[in-house]
């Protein structure tokens, strides 16, 4: 749904963008990770039509950013991390002015402006005025602005940026609902554990290039260092010696018959350092990957330099 | 000939062959790309137009702040005509053949200029404003075109304006109780106050677009109007009392006879096209008001006064002592082209020519990709 290829953007004499290459496949919730000022929302924003790249394509739904930008706004709904409201227009007439501005008019209009209300839990405050409602409110708002052409392709920058706990949990909720109706989501966010909840794919930029993406398993299973820990029966002298002498490990802490170590490689190497255990009579009563969160593997990844590949 | 050869013209021919069919199919859709760009335009015009106008003018009417507005607006115009009527009838006990002429002076000089002064200020934070709100990312990604959140934003910004200077006519109407102001004029004065209202728009509009603040902009379009309005007309006085113009080559009221015509950026400003509006600046009584401009009006355009202003103003017996001296030389030596125009239309065809050239220059700097050449190298 979304290819991007070689995609470069500079401001002055920085380089938001280094040649990212990026595909997002259609009906996916597609987290999109990485530092501040890595490039997420310049990258969200060319998608968007909003920034001119200098170098590299994309596409969204077959569209090439730029060549057919009247088309790609029917295909794209975005919601920018910062944004503004009109404070003297009601929270209808917001959603309403929104829906004429992208042509729509008439009972078509009102019939969207209701629907979406309801869908963002915001039906009870039709008539409030925009800049009375709480900031959750006003997200709420904007994803509703977002969909009113009901579109193929959502970009969300942040949107649960600034939002408490609860209002994080019925945002997360209605971008449920909206995968649920088949919208293809890019999502940028630092609260890497919800994305880990919401998402299918993930892609990690870092420097202005995606480093890692796939779906959300393999990219979690897949990292080349894991945790491992190892408890035995009785002392684990022996074990530590036997660990600690593998190749590709760093053992990270050692107490009372628990060992906990990183090893580098997949499975295969895990699988390898076991045997060689049994084999040697250590009594192992436990040998289990350490389960990897997003937020680990992003970590590790960062650290290792292992984005830059 | 090589296999590697033969595959390598084969593909060629191919590729030869594709781009055919591609530029035949390019030229069979050639008409009707371009009614869908038609169509695509008019969509993107009204997407931006019709629901920013009805955004702004909901969002200024709305509450209390606009009747009071307006009430305050005209009770301070309906105050202000009846301190004069009183200053004039009760202090006077008599009614001067002048008052009419004198309150529609009045009323005009300073119509044109809160519109002039007020129509760039409220222009100046319509893109900027967007900007600073950040609500501007929101509308350029809907189906609205550049040009037409642009008109959208310019006409919003003057609409309102305009509202309140037809708000204001009733107010106007006293001086007919007195007459002396023909209709058309009246209605060739609201043709300027549109003129100045529109064009001084467009200008704060493309200051918003261009300047990232607000301030900056409303700051820099109000210098801007101060110098268009006043500072054209006195720089125009000094060069022109430094440099008189030589002598006509046939005495006055000879044929041939012809004495210079004020140059043709004096009508930039508004000033001069009172000299169609109003019953000779500063004729009636020359320390009334701002002794400069209308010395300044007098020497400029003395020539120019509106004849059928001066004809109706003969015929109902109000003119003292000025005499309109008709042009040296006769038919022989009127102006001809554009020196023949008449003050106020002269006035509002530049403002015509600034209003496009502003919201092309509010249009191209809004625009994310720049048309000319040189962005995308330099982009390269």
């Amino acid at each position: 749904m979304i290819k991007v290829r070689s995609l470069k953007k500079t401001y002055g004499r920085v380089q938001a963008l280094k040649g990212l290459d990026m595909d997002v496949p259609a009906g996916a919730v597609y987290g999109f990770i990485g530092q501040n000022g890595a490039g997420k929302t310049t990258t969200l924003r060319i998608l968007a039509g909003l920034l001119v790249p200098d170098g590299g394509t994309a596409e969204v739904a077959g569209l090439e950013i730029g060549r057919h930008p009247r088309a790609l706004r029917e295909v794209v709904g975005y919601m920018p991390d910062f944004f503004g409201v009109y404070d003297d227009l009601r929270v209808g007439e917001y959603l309403l002015f929104y829906a004429a501005a992208y042509g729509i008019r008439g009972p078509r209009a009102f019939k969207l402006r209701d629907d979406l209300l309801e869908l963002v839990e915001l039906g009870e405050k039709r008539e409030a005025f925009v800049d009375t409602l709480s900031r959750g409110m006003q997200q709420r708002l904007c994803l509703a602005r977002a969909l009113i052409h009901d579109p193929r392709v959502l970009l969300l920058d942040e949107p649960a940026s600034g939002l408490d706990p609860l209002a994080r949990v019925e945002m997360r909720e209605i971008l449920k609902e909206l995968s649920k109706l088949g919208k293809t989501i890019l999502i940028s966010s630092h609260i890497l554990s919800e994305l880990a909840d919401l998402c299918t794919h993930i892609g990690m930029i870092t420097e202005g290039r995606l480093v890692r993406q796939g779906p959300l398993a393999e990219l979690l299973n897949g990292t080349p260092v894991q945790t491992i820990i190892l408890r035995c029966h009785g002392p684990a002298e022996a074990a530590e010696k036997l660990v600690a002498g593998w190749p590709g490990v760093e053992v990270l802490r050692s107490l009372s018959g628990q060992i906990e170590f990183r090893l580098a490689g997949g499975s295969a190497q895990a699988a390898e350092l076991l045997k060689e255990l049994v084999l040697r009579g250590v009594p192992v009563t436990h040998f289990a990957q350490e389960e990897q969160s997003l937020e680990d593997t992003f970590v590790q990844l960062a650290r290792e330099g292992g984005l830059d590949d | 000939m090589t296999e590697e050869v033969r595959e390598e013209q084969k593909g060629q021919e191919q590729e030869k062959e594709a781009a055919g069919q591609r530029k035949e199919g390019g030229a069979k859709q050639r008409p009707q790309e371009k009614r869908f760009f038609l169509r695509d335009c008019w969509e993107g015009l009204r997407c931006g137009l019709a629901p920013m106008l009805g955004k702004e003018m909901r969002g200024r009417t709305r509450g209390w702040r606009s009747p009071v507005l307006l009430s305050v607006y005209l009770g301070v115009l309906g105050t202000f005509v009846l301190l004069f009527l009183w200053l004039n009838l009760e202090r006077l006990s008599m009614i001067r053949p002048q008052v009419g002429l004198s309150l529609y002076s009045l009323f005009i000089f300073s119509l044109i200029m809160l519109i002039s002064f007020i129509a760039p200020a409220v222009a100046a934070g319509a893109i900027s404003g967007e900007r600073e709100r950040r609500t501007y990312d929101l509308l350029l990604v809907t189906k609205a075109s550049i040009p037409g959140i642009v008109l959208g934003k310019w006409l919003a910004s003057v609409v309102y304006l305009m509202f309140l200077a037809v708000a204001a006519l009733p107010v106007f109407a006293v001086v007919f109780l007195y007459g002396g102001v023909p209709p058309a004029i009246l209605g060739l004065a609201f043709v300027v106050c549109l003129a100045a209202g529109l064009g001084y728009g467009a200008m704060g509009l493309a200051l918003s677009a261009l300047t990232q603040r607000s301030q900056a902009a409303m700051i820099i379009s109000l210098v801007l109007v101060f110098f268009f309005i006043f500072g054209i007309p006195v720089i125009t006085g000094i060069i022109m009392a430094s440099n008189p113009p030589g002598p006509s080559p046939q005495p006055l009221g000879q044929p041939g006879a012809a004495i210079a015509g004020p140059p043709w950026y004096v009508f930039l400003s508004p000033l001069t096209a009172f000299t169609s509006v109003l019953p000779g600046t500063g004729e009636y009584d020359r320390n009334w008001g701002i002794p400069l401009i209308s010395e300044l009006m007098n020497m400029l355009l003395n020539r120019m006064v509106q004849p059928e202003m001066v004809a109706y103003a003969y015929k109902m017996g109000y003119t003292t002592g000025y005499v309109f001296p008709g042009y040296p030389g006769g038919v022989a030596a009127k102006p001809a082209g554009l020196a023949a125009w008449a003050p106020w239309a002269r006035f509002t065809l530049y403002q015509g020519i600034l209003i496009p050239v502003c919201l092309a220059a509010a249009i191209l700097a809004v625009a994310p990709r720049k048309p000319w050449p040189f962005h995308r190298a330099g982009k390269k």
